[in-house]
């Protein structure tokens, strides 16, 4: 008996050892410390632009960075539980273009003070802006945006669509790699390409912050090209499973003439398949109606300040810092991530590793912003819940059933 | 002859049994031990064997989310151990020796709160916990942790209890023993391997749970490795963490396999102790 | 006994009555403050429309929260998965259980070895266990089972193969808890009514189903009461399994709570799930009930 315990506790005690020579945080006195929340970008821009600021201010303050998790819905739920419970170790975080509206409505974000704001302002290309304000008030700095391209192989193509029916009949004319690659699984990614289409044919999903969209043709007209090409030759087999990066291995490896995708395909392209990678065209994504250019889909990241910081002064001029053109130009650079600052579309080295950079910038200026909601997950919730699988919309009752789940969602009513 | 072959066809048993026990255990080991490129290869067993999933640059040791949660587990497991043992002994004791009334009751409720579905507290703890300032500290777990330890504790303890020959106690004093020398050389040695079995069980039981970690805590302060697990983040956004996974899940089922080398007899019987008897 | 208790209470009567309450009272205040309040504010927060990411507009709305999970597709969907995956795992672990527990009370030798075998499962903590099924069975994380049987669509994207994971996770944990309850049941059962039964010329079948059986039913409900119990409330490997965050492919009603109340946020409408979930966990525990006292009634003989 005595000695199974001792066994047991020297058993407890090695695990102690083994769990304490992981790392510790310490604080330095003087300085405030201000915990960053912030997805992992893989590239390690975030952390280098963190010490950067750091340095730069003269031991003001040190940002340390904290990873948040790989998707934006576990961010999301991580990030939102916490502020909830009011807790104060979130001082900056980094938050999806779509957050905005629910977290200021709910009181966890600071709106920006004006001399912070008319900085953040200065410079920032409409469309990220827009995604940064709620009711006239900006509550976030946008950090880098993003934006989806149709992207073709050019030795199969010669003229790219203007429309995704001329896309879809084209690709399914195509003798091999007849196939359009786009997002269709029930997440995010589907919710991206609804809205735009809806916004392409001059709707939207709400009209305001919790009114159901009226344009009802649109709605149609959205879930009828889904639908088409669901049912095409043109389409996935796995339509249903796809997100982004099932869409760009599909491409990579030569099954698809079409993809509409964001740019990080393109440095993928030429580290895995150079050889494909020299026949990679690109070209604005697709329209609705011929002759009426496309209202992209916006993504990227804000930094967004804490209700619950002890320090926002320093956060305000800390996440004024993390967007700053060096930093801007380093995540555009190492992470491939657009930029929200109009000048840097200038800059040589970006257009070097971007050639599309321009059509980026021009898609970004005209951009279809996803609804401004604080019940944005819950609206995306029911929207992708009916539109996915594409395969399976009824396009007789699609409209009523979106317009109902999406009402329910409007009054955080209704499962999801 | 006939001895041999039951022996063979008994043996083929045994292997069938262990190999399922197993098989899913020397999977995850094997996928630990797999170099960060082979990973994904799909293989039953590593091409190149590597600890870097370990003690790598990138090993769990190396990632606070992990040493944290470890930590934490171990922490929040052991106080919870203690606080629902020390409360269950003494109704265990009363229950077993004394004549009071509403002690079928206790049991009873025990049994009940047992079976209850913790999703069912989960909301309203969440809720309260934001307004005391519990969210995501290891007293936030603990407490709710004694809606299942206790009533196991409890369960096991007054098992175990009803079976010590209690007459000796007294069969002691008659002896000339005083009542501190009875307790401490007869009842003690008699109720410490129930104690400790329950204490095992208990540890097991608080180590295991996933739903209130997930839900009430979110950081290194408090969270425990199942759900820490749920959260590590891979090298880049597209690639899962399962090297990570792979090498922590062994981690924290090494002392599980242990402890049931070295007490599985005191384990089943605990186990079955309460719901044979009850 | 009854007269005794008619008389007035000895002193030391009394005090005992005095201590047996005092050393219970901490334990039960503890577990009632732990259960009861919570559940009673669950119930409260049901009947309100209570969303933290709207602070200000909190108000008290009846029974509006249960008809619309009571209406709501999604809620009865996932409580068709949760009865599936209960029914499906429980009967397998049945099956399984009582032939591991046959396998352990007449096993020749080693009967230490598959105890501990049998117990790692078991004490496994159930993330781990879940992610092991999940890292074998899945197609974008490297899984073997997928090579092996030569699939080109991940299995942990079809509702079918997630099922399919998810019951196996289960039953391979929880197989060994079923087979040492009924392993204690078969001690039970005496040897000579075996001894008498083969003299009479039955076989092992019809002794197992006319002697073994009956007399091990009440360890049998006993031990399907807390597996089933168990299995209604399964949260953590439905989690981790269909946490590919593709399609969702499955869903339990406890994930479905989970997600109503710490996802979304929604306190009053999470809350109602919960209070169902708890109402079918009642429910379910009452039939057993009502069982295992008729099943013991019968064995006693005597309906008291």
């Amino acid at each position: 008996m005595t000695r199974s315990v001792t066994a047991l506790l020297s058993l407890v005690l090695l695990l102690f050892a083994l769990a304490s020579c992981g790392g510790s945080s310490s604080s330095n006195g003087g300085t405030v410390t201000l915990n960053w929340w912030a997805y992992n970008e893989p590239s390690g821009s975030f952390r280098e632009a963190a010490d950067r600021c750091t340095r730069e201010s003269h031991g003001r303050y040190r940002i340390a960075f904290n990873a948040l998790g790989n998707d934006a819905d576990t961010q999301r739920q991580s990030l939102v539980r916490r502020l909830a419970a009011k807790d104060a170790s979130i001082d900056l975080m980094s938050m999806d273009v779509v957050w905005t509206g629910e977290f200021a409505e709910a009181g966890w974000i600071r709106p920006w003070p004006a001399s912070f704001a008319r900085q953040v302002r200065k410079g920032t290309l409409a469309g990220p802006l827009a995604t940064a304000t709620y009711q006239g008030k900006l509550y976030a700095a946008p950090a880098n945006s993003n934006t989806q391209l149709l992207w073709y192989r050019k030795d199969l193509i010669k003229n790219p669509p203007k429309t995704w029916d001329a896309m879809i009949d084209q690709a399914a004319k195509l003798k091999k790699a007849g196939r359009v690659e786009i997002q269709g699984a029930a997440y995010e990614g589907t919710m991206v390409w609804f809205n735009a289409l809806v916004t392409s044919a001059g709707g939207r999903i709400l009209d305001g912050p919790t009114k159901v969209g009226g344009n009802k043709q649109a709605l149609r007209t959205a879930a009828r090209i889904m639908s088409k090409l669901a049912g095409s030759k043109a389409a996935d087999p796995s339509l249903k499973n796809q997100k982004e990066d099932q869409n760009r291995l599909a491409f990579e490896t030569g099954q698809a003439a079409f993809q509409v995708n964001y740019p990080f395909i393109y440095p993928s392209a030429k580290a895995n398949n150079p050889k494909l990678f020299k026949e990679i065209g690109w070209a604005p994504y697709p329209g609705v109606e011929p002759g009426k250019p496309a209202k992209a889909p916006i993504g990227g990241f804000n930094w967004g300040v804490s209700s619950y910081t002890a320090h926002p002064q320093e956060a305000f001029a800390a996440a004024t810092c993390l967007r700053d053109p060096t930093n801007q130009r380093a995540f555009a650079i190492k992470g491939g991530l657009p930029p929200t600052l109009s000048s840097l579309y200038d800059d040589k080295a970006f257009k070097k590793d971007y050639p599309f950079a321009g059509l980026v910038r021009r898609q970004l200026e005209h951009a279809g912003v996803r609804p401004v909601t604080p019940l944005y997950a819950d609206v995306s919730l029911a929207v992708y819940t009916t539109v996915s699988p594409p395969g399976n919309i009824d396009l007789k009752s699609v409209v009523k059933k979106l317009t109902e789940r999406i009402g329910d969602a409007l009054k955080s009513k209704g499962l999801l | 002859m006939i001895g041999t072959r039951r022996y063979a066809g008994w043996g083929a048993v045994h292997l069938i049994v262990l190999t399922s026990a197993l098989f899913p255990v020397l999977w995850i080991l094997s996928l630990s031990l797999k170099t960060s490129g082979d990973i994904a290869d799909g293989r039953l067993i590593p091409r190149a064997f590597s600890l870097d999933n370990y003690f790598g640059a990138k090993g769990i040791f190396k990632q606070s989310i992990f040493t944290d949660a470890l930590f934490n587990s171990l922490i929040i497991a052991s106080i919870a151990t203690v606080i629902s043992v020390v409360l269950a002994a003494m109704a265990a004791y009363a229950i077993a020796r004394l004549e009071f009334p509403g002690k079928r009751l206790i049991l009873v409720a025990a049994l009940a709160i047992a079976m209850f579905p913790p999703i069912s507290i989960v909301g309203p703890l969440f809720n309260l916990w934001r307004d005391l300032g519990l969210f995501d500290t290891k007293a936030g777990l603990v407490i709710p942790y004694m809606t299942f330890t206790l009533p196991l504790a409890i369960y096991t303890l007054s098992a175990f209890f009803r079976d010590i020959p209690w007459e000796l106690e007294q069969a002691a004093q008659m002896d000339g023993a005083t009542p501190a020398q009875a307790f401490r050389k007869v009842i003690l040695p008699l109720a410490a391997p129930g104690i400790f079995t329950t204490a095992i069980l208990v540890f097991i039981f608080a180590w295991n749970d996933f739903v209130f970690a997930i839900s009430l805590t979110s950081t290194g302060r408090a969270q425990t490795v199942p759900a820490a697990l749920s959260q590590f983040t891979g090298a880049s956004q597209f690639t899962a963490p399962v090297g990570s996974v792979a090498a922590a899940a062994v981690v924290v089922t090494i002392p599980i396999i242990i402890v049931v080398l070295f007490f599985q007899r005191r384990i089943v019987a605990g186990l079955t102790a309460g719901a044979v008897k009850g | 006994m009854a007269r005794a208790a008619k008389k007035p209470l000895t002193d030391r009567a009394r005090a005992e009555r005095k201590l047996g309450l005092l050393l219970c009272a901490p334990a039960g205040i503890v577990m009632l403050a732990v259960t009861a309040y919570p559940i009673a504010n669950a119930i409260y927060l049901s009947l309100l429309r209570s969303d933290l990411r709207f602070p200000g507009q909190r108000e008290f709305i009846g029974l509006d929260n249960y008809v619309t999970v009571l209406s709501s597709s999604l809620w009865w969907k996932d409580v068709l998965h949760t009865v599936i995956l209960t029914l499906a795992s429980v009967s397998l672990e049945l099956v399984l259980g009582m032939l591991l527990a046959l396998v352990m009370h007449r096993a020749l030798f080693a009967r230490g070895l598959l105890r501990t075998a049998a117990l790692i499962p078991y004490g496994i903590v159930t993330v781990v266990a879940a992610f092991a099924w999940r890292l074998a069975w899945s197609g974008s994380e490297g899984g073997f089972v997928p090579k092996v049987l030569g699939l080109s669509t991940d299995p942990l994207t079809q509702t079918s193969t997630t099922y399919l994971v998810a019951i196996l996770a289960e039953v391979w944990k929880t197989t060994p808890f079923m087979a040492l309850l009924l392993l204690a049941g078969l001690a039970l059962v005496p040897d000579e009514l075996h001894e008498a039964a083969k003299v009479d010329g039955a076989t092992a079948w019809q002794r197992f189903r006319r002697i073994t059986l009956p007399l091990m039913k009440p360890a049998i409900l006993v031990a399907l009461l807390f597996r089933t119990l168990d299995a209604f409330r399964i949260f953590d490997s439905v989690y981790v399994i269909s946490n590919n965050g593709v399609n969702r492919p499955l869903e339990s009603v406890s994930v479905l709570g989970y997600n109503t109340l710490l996802n979304r946020l929604n306190l009053g409408l999470g809350s109602a799930v919960s209070v169902l979930i708890f109402v079918f966990v009642i429910f379910i525990a009452a039939l057993f009930v009502k069982g295992l006292g008729t099943s013991l009634d019968e064995q006693t003989g005597a309906g008291k």
